[in-house]
């Protein structure tokens, strides 16, 4: 009771800094005076009485000492005299303060930045309570590819045969990208239609999850069985506030979900964005409502050949990951007899954290590593340099260290004040990198827009975020104090004061010469990588896409989200086709299911008549449903056989169009014309093979072309349809009459999106985005990293020449020739770069390594990129050791030699 | 001249809050005055290093202090006990009639009581 009350009065006292030093003053002055009359009453003289009052009061100062230390903390108060030593010191040299706080900052902010990306991609956990117990079921398939899916009966046996291991089991089913169509659904209040994206969720889903509505309420547990029975639907935070201003007034507001009416009952909580990290579940609905996709159709809920249903569980209390497997184990050897599913495997749970539900490799471990190792570097390159200037300082401060230790400050009190300046300065340089480090993102999430998907870019500042960065600076304040501080603690004391500051080239300038090899070896491990991104980058664009993205506009529309029959929708299509044809300056128009390189590309499982697949072999192809002249819009050469005609309808002959690496594939160089496919599910129609078409690229810029085949839309209707327009010269310019056109044959009709295929291609998901991004993204790295390097040489030559100036005007009185003299100061900066380059280029090979599953079209050793960064960072380097040796030596010898 | 003794650890402590219990409010010359005069002069102990135990004192909250006139007229601090200083002498007189009863034990211990 007594020792934490003191404690706190002292920690008080220590932070106010309230000393009472009157209080103590006046109190000793009253108290001698008390002495000195009850002396003077005893009979001594007056300075007599004075003398033995003070001296039986005691030493002064001691007492005054151990007043203070009781009276607070002594670890706190030296402290915080060390940080006001520190802030004096800063402040007497502001250039040094800038240069190392804004030097720091960029270091710092480069990491805080990536680490955010990484944080949101890897670790960030959903908003939910204990998301750690959130697993999600699978068969899984090979080491990264699972199978997600289930059918409505499985979902219930599953519900009521894991009650032991899971407190909870729900299933969803991701609105539109079950679909053929991967769009999102249209909602549709007030006579305005816009798509969302919705999820359909089973009755306990947000119960599952443990959250709040932030408004109204959720899906209720007795919602979801009846199909079609439950017309509720729940908004995100998100889709609320940029839709509808996050007027409350929506709740119990009629809405259409694709024409079919339904009623807003809650909002969904802030932050939250459904189950997956990075796609923004616009819209919920109960699981039964998704009858608005397949019109009326309940085959999801209670078919078992039809899965489509994603499972979410929540582990029960005391269960963990290993528990709940091994009982689904045996659960899914009798799921195997009961509900047999192609392939191999059993069931399992697996932990609903990033990557989450993605199927196939995950690159984003591999990448974050990568990047935070560039940053990593940028990060060391920022520290070389600050710990360079510092030493720099600590070298011009050494004789005042020095007079200070002679006066008797004590080494570690020496050492403690440096600290106190360090710490200082990197504290201001995490403030002011982590301000730099959200301009970065801010620019990152905005170059993430041309997707279809409500893609959320966002890198909110977190707890885990900060921690980050307050152990880089904490880092950052060891390597930049570290070497000041050895310093002072290597000095000899009675050598400095006596040499008068002069003759201190000698171990400084050792280690300052380590530190930049390390620079320039860093910098040049960076920009090879930026240089390897970068030339990626090119090549990508380079890459023959099989069509031509010139001159194409798309516009993305879906009648069927305003509830149009696939009658009236078809119609709509038709006439804005034709009329669109006759447009001014429109070469060919068509149609077509999916934009190449858009956020999905549906494929199919195929039967070939006489062809029994070999085990573990998969006969799939992508597909897309076109338009007549869809292929002369996109420039894709028909090279064997026909277009599909208008004559090719619903009631004629079913046909196909597929492209060479189909025909190579499956066909083997033989003439696949007139040869016919199924597709699995549709048993009941063969296609017919009409034509072959060029190999074009449909899901990346950079994978082998996998097989593809084309059916017309007239045999495959879909509401909805992307209608691409060749025109001469921009295509820009026909896009308000397009859009005149579509007001005008459906007025309420959203237009999902309107874009120019060559803009679809550069930021489209299966596009350049990537490429661009991982481009920017090491090429500003690559660059910081340059810059730091080039500083710190030119510092480090700078301060090292100028150390030699007297020595140099000796030489040059003595008849030293000017040339002689600029080699012989600007050789040992020479030395020393090449001695970082030999060393970068260690690192940049075990670097391009780790890179080179990033990379498409050039090896990790591309010889252009290495003999460009050489050659530039050799100019670069060169020419900082120059510009101050030719300074030094231009000096004229009668000034150099009074130097000092 | 005579020996004196030097003041054990935490006593000094003890004797401000039994002269404070006894006398009531006092001020820091008054306090010493008082010490020296019960101990008779035997203690050697500077007055001045009253002065951090008395602030360590009020700190724990066993003295409270405030400003008030002195004999001479003139402004002094003056001290006096709160209600956990009281609670806190008599546990403290306790502990050290304790310690001195068995102290005092061994050292009227002789080689025989143990045989």
């Amino acid at each position: 009771m007594r020792t934490p009350r003191r404690f706190f009065a002292r920690l008080l006292n220590s932070v106010t800094r309230r000393r009472d030093n009157e209080r103590l003053r006046e109190e000793i002055e009253e108290h001698l005076a008390l002495q000195t009359a009850d002396n003077l009453r005893a009979g001594l003289s007056p300075s007599e009485a004075r003398r033995q009052a003070v001296l039986r009061f005691g030493a002064m100062e001691t007492i005054k000492e151990e007043y203070w230390s009781e009276r607070g903390l002594v670890f706190i108060e030296t402290l915080l005299q060390d940080l006001r030593f520190g802030w004096r010191s800063l402040h007497r040299s502001p250039g040094f303060t800038a240069a190392a706080v804004a030097t720091l900052a960029l270091g710092i902010g480069a990491n805080t930045a990536i680490f955010s990306m990484v944080d949101t991609l890897l670790i960030r956990p959903l908003p939910v309570q204990h998301p750690l117990d959130l697993t999600f079921l699978v068969f899984p398939r090979d080491a990264s590819h699972f199978d997600p899916e289930f059918s409505g009966p499985e979902f219930r046996q599953l519900q009521d045969q894991t009650r032991g291991v899971f407190s909870n089991v729900n299933a969803m089913i991701l609105g539109g990208l079950s679909g053929p169509t991967g769009r999102a659904d249209g909602l549709t209040v007030d006579a305005i239609t816009q798509p969302a994206q919705t999820l359909f969720v089973s009755g306990e889903f947000f119960q599952m999850l443990g959250i709040r509505p932030s408004l109204g309420r959720f899906i209720l547990p007795s919602e979801g069985n009846i199909p079609g029975g439950d017309p509720v639907v729940v908004l995100s935070y998100r889709y609320w506030k940029t839709r509808f201003r996050g007027d409350p007034g929506i709740l119990g507001r009629a809405a259409y979900v694709n024409g079919r009416p339904v009623t807003i009952v809650g909002i969904a909580p802030k932050g939250f964005l459904g189950p997956t990290p990075l796609v923004d579940m616009e819209a919920y609905l109960p699981l039964s409502m998704m009858t608005v996709e397949t019109a009326g159709n309940a085959d999801f809920l209670t078919a078992i050949g039809t899965r489509q249903l994603l499972i979410l569980a929540r582990l029960a209390p005391g269960v963990n990951m290993e528990r709940a497997n091994v009982a689904l184990a045996s659960l899914g050897q009798q799921f195997a007899k009961q509900y047999p599913r192609p392939g191999e495997g059993t069931l399992q749970a697996r932990p609903l954290r990033p990557p989450g539900l993605m199927n196939g490799p995950n690159p984003l471990p591999a990448l974050a590593g990568l990047f935070l190792t560039l940053a990593g570097m940028v990060f060391a390159l920022a520290c070389l340099n600050v710990a360079n200037l510092c030493l720099v300082r600590a070298t011009d401060r050494q004789r005042e260290m020095a007079v200070r230790a002679a006066l008797g400050g004590s080494r570690i009190r020496l050492i403690r004040h440096l600290l106190g300046e360090t710490i200082l300065l990197t504290q201001f340089s995490a403030a002011a990198g982590i301000v730099a480090a959200s301009f970065a993102l801010q620019a990152v999430s905005s170059a993430v827009t041309a997707t279809d998907l409500p893609i959320v870019f966002e890198f909110p500042f977190n707890f885990r975020v900060f921690l980050y960065t307050l152990g880089v600076a904490v880092l950052a304040a060891a390597v930049v104090g570290v070497f000041p501080a050895l310093r002072i603690s290597w000095g000899n004391l009675n050598n400095i004061l006596h040499e008068g500051g002069r003759n201190l080239t000698g171990r400084g300038q050792r280690t300052r010469s380590v530190l930049v090899a390390v620079q320039v070896a860093s910098s040049f491990a960076l920009l090879i990588v930026a240089g390897l991104f970068v030339r990626s980058l090119q090549s990508a664009q380079h890459s023959d896409l099989g069509f031509d993205p010139m001159h194409v506009l798309n516009v993305a529309l879906d009648p069927g989200e305003i509830g149009y029959s696939q009658i009236q929708a078809t119609d709509f299509y038709r006439q804005l086709l034709s009329r669109t044809r006759v447009l001014p300056r429109v070469q060919s128009a068509g149609l077509a299911l999916t934009v190449p390189l858009g956020d999905n590309t549906p494929s199919s499982e195929i039967m070939i008549p006489g062809r029994v697949p070999q085990r573990g072999e998969e006969l799939r192809a992508n597909f897309n449903a076109v338009s007549p002249d869809y292929f002369t819009t996109m420039s894709i050469a028909v090279l064997r056989g026909r277009d599909f005609l208008e004559s090719d309808t619903e009631s004629s002959s079913r046909v196909a169009v597929i492209n060479e690496a189909m025909a190579q594939r499956f066909w083997h160089g033989l003439n696949p014309l007139g040869r016919s496919f199924k597709r699995n599910g549709d048993a009941q129609h063969t296609l017919e093979i009409i034509g072959v078409v060029r190999n074009s690229r449909a899901e990346d810029v950079y994978s082998p072309i996998s097989p593809g085949f084309y059916v017309p839309l007239s045999q495959a209707y879909t509401s909805a349809q992307t209608l691409h327009v060749r025109t001469a010269g921009p295509p820009q310019a026909i896009t308000s009459m397009v859009l005149a056109m579509v007001r005008e044959l459906a007025p309420t009709t959203p237009v999902l999106s309107v874009r120019t295929m060559t803009d679809a291609v550069r930021n489209g998901p299966g596009g350049l985005l990537l490429f661009n991004l991982g481009a920017k993204l090491t090429a500003a790295l690559g660059f910081l990293g340059l810059m730091l390097a080039v500083v710190g040489i030119y510092g480090v030559m700078t301060y090292a020449i100028g150390q030699r100036t007297q020595e140099i005007g000796v030489r040059m009185a003595l008849g030293a020739q000017r040339r002689t003299i600029l080699w012989m100061v600007s050789r040992q900066g020479l030395v020393i770069v090449g001695t970082g380059l030999a060393i970068g280029l260690v690192i940049a090979i075990g670097v391009g390594r780790l890179v080179a599953e990033f990379l498409v079209g050039i090896g990790p050793a591309d010889p252009l990129t290495y003999t460009i960064v050489f050659i530039l960072l050799c100019f670069i380097a060169s020419a900082a050791c120059f510009v101050p040796a030719r300074r030094a030596v231009q000096v004229e010898p009668t000034v150099a030699l009074r130097y000092e | 001249m005579r020996h004196k003794i030097d003041v054990q650890q935490g006593t000094l402590a003890l004797m401000i809050l039994k002269t404070l219990d006894v006398l009531g409010p006092l001020h820091g010359y008054g306090i010493a005055r008082r010490i020296e005069q019960i101990s008779g002069d035997l203690l050697a102990v500077n007055q001045g290093s009253l002065y951090p135990v008395l602030l360590r004192l009020e700190q724990e909250g066993a003295i409270a202090s405030e400003w008030g006139p002195s004999d001479s007229n003139r402004r002094a601090r003056f001290y006096r006990l709160t209600r956990a200083g009281h609670k806190l002498l008599l546990a403290e007189t306790r502990d050290w009639e304790q310690t001195t009863s068995i102290i005092g034990r061994f050292f009227q211990v002789k080689a025989k009581d143990f045989s």
